[in-house]
């Protein structure tokens, strides 16, 4: 089997794991903000739940969280939702466990602002959101990018994760080739794949980096 | 900007749906197989990216008699309960042991006569079941290889004699640790057996003349559901009249070892 015909097989995979890759990216980024901002409430009963929700979210593997979200309508409640619940499960699996990530490089950003900034703000009459928005944020992204391309290259990677609920994938496909081939071949395919993925998203962070650095 | 973005994302994702694999179902005119599609020559990819295989082809003979849509889900064979039971599949048809299973599923008559029995490197000093003693011996994780070495009424014994049982997900990987050494033996089915050892064609591996046991592949229906497990099984006896059943099993090489009546 050449290896034009494994790219083309593979194809299919690919746009499976893009997918996965850019919705999970569209719905956790967001999220993460609204769980970064409940652990630093003042609220305590708040603070205490977005606290444990970050940290059942970190101290279990991905795997098995996905494997919760697709089989506990069945197990627990006894509905049947299908095939159609397949995909659904999977980027609402990635989704919740990479916002309780992106949550705490929020937290590290806006917590290494200093304290003077905010009393600035109020002196010269911002509001809050005011404050935030136009003074806070621009500084936060620009201290957490490094740590989120981190995490957005490893969801890269994570995606092969989806074959535990029979996506079909990338690596997936992948496998399956390399079953039927009896050849390692469309490995080295996929960890090119991987690899200049990764050196797009790379590459885009970098730029955005620079845009960034005006002071 | 951000508009262009958004809409852009939202085209990308409704075309996905209706593309991807993970495809919508709820069609009450499907008939959803569930197979591991790394299990040739039973279920895998062919070279133009559709699956295919003998039980493949069998289930798209009876969707054609039935007017049923066949849908080909592969899936991750440590969740095959799970998938079966939450209603994501209609059957396991894989290529599928009934020996030690018989209470699980609502069985189909048994079509395949399978073996279980144990490749080795050909230029190993292994020639019967008592040689491997002390050897690390491959086995794919929740397969019948593995229950048939695990039952203390079938081959515990033989596998309590090996250095090692070490488990895997999948054959490919299997055959390249058997090629590099690090695995003495691989455990597994006959039909498959043949396959790797037929595509790999370097007379580098052997199957051992003393088989493990003998057992029969059928179609697992969840156990509720006798209904459309009655309706396939009469399916497959008429695929078998019209001489169906034979030609596929010559297509896959599987003629010593079909056995539907």
């Amino acid at each position: 089997m050449s290896f034009q015909v494994i790219l083309s097989q593979l194809a299919s995979g690919m746009l499976l794991t893009i997918s996965i890759f850019v919705l999970t990216l569209l719905f956790s980024m967001p999220l993460g903000f609204f769980v970064a901002f409940g652990r630093m409430a003042n609220n305590k009963v708040i603070r205490f739940l977005t606290q444990l929700y970050i940290s059942v979210m970190r101290g279990t593997p991905l795997m098995l969280q996905l494997m919760v979200v697709y089989f506990f309508p069945w197990y627990l409640f006894h509905i049947s939702l299908g095939s159609f619940w397949r995909f659904p499960a999977i980027i609402l699996g990635f989704t919740i466990n990479y916002a309780a990530y992106f949550a705490e490089i929020y937290r590290s950003g806006i917590e290494a602002i200093p304290k003077g900034q905010y009393e600035a703000a109020k002196l010269l009459g911002y509001t809050k959101a005011q404050t935030f928005l136009r003074i806070i944020l621009p500084q936060v992204i620009k201290i957490i990018l490094p740590a989120v391309t981190n995490e957005v290259i490893t969801l890269v990677k994570d995606t092969s994760l989806a074959y535990t609920l029979s996506c079909i994938e990338m690596f997936s496909v992948a496998k399956q080739i390399a079953a039927a081939e009896t050849s390692m071949l469309p490995f080295a395919v996929a960890a090119l794949f991987y690899y200049l993925f990764n050196l797009l998203v790379s590459l885009g962070m970098n730029r955005l980096e620079k845009k960034m650095s005006y002071y | 900007m951000k508009k262009k973005i958004l809409s852009l994302v939202g085209l990308f994702t409704g075309c996905l749906l209706l593309l991807s694999g993970c495809g919508a179902k709820g069609d009450e005119n499907n008939f959803v197989v569930g197979f591991d599609a790394e299990y040739p020559p039973y279920g895998y990819m062919d070279d133009n990216g559709e699956y295919t295989g003998f039980d493949l082809e069998l289930a798209e003979a009876i969707c054609e008699m039935e007017g049923w849509t066949l849908v080909k889900q592969p899936i991750v064979w440590d969740n095959k309960d799970n998938e079966l039971n939450s209603g994501s599949i209609d059957c396991i048809w894989s290529g599928f042991t009934i020996d030690g299973r018989e209470d699980d599923y609502a069985w189909s008559d048994p079509y395949v006569d399978n073996s279980q029995v144990i490749v080795v490197s050909a230029s190993a000093n292994i020639h019967s079941l008592a040689d491997l003693e002390g050897k690390t011996v491959g086995v794919q994780t929740a397969s019948a290889a593995l229950s048939v070495l695990e039952d203390p009424d079938q081959q515990r014994s033989l596998a309590d004699t090996f250095k090692k049982l070490q488990e895997f997900g999948d054959y490919n990987t299997a055959f390249a640790e058997l090629e590099a050494g690090s695995v003495d033996a691989i455990a597994m089915d006959i039909g498959v057996a043949q396959y790797q050892i037929e595509s790999r064609d370097n007379g580098n591996f052997i199957i051992l003349d003393e088989h493990l046991n003998s057992e029969q592949y059928g179609i697992g229906f969840a156990l509720d559901n006798t209904q459309l497990r009655d309706t396939v099984n009469a399916d497959l006896h008429k695929l078998k009249e019209n001489g169906t059943f034979d030609t596929l099993a010559e297509k896959y090489g599987l003629s010593d070892m079909v056995c539907l009546e």
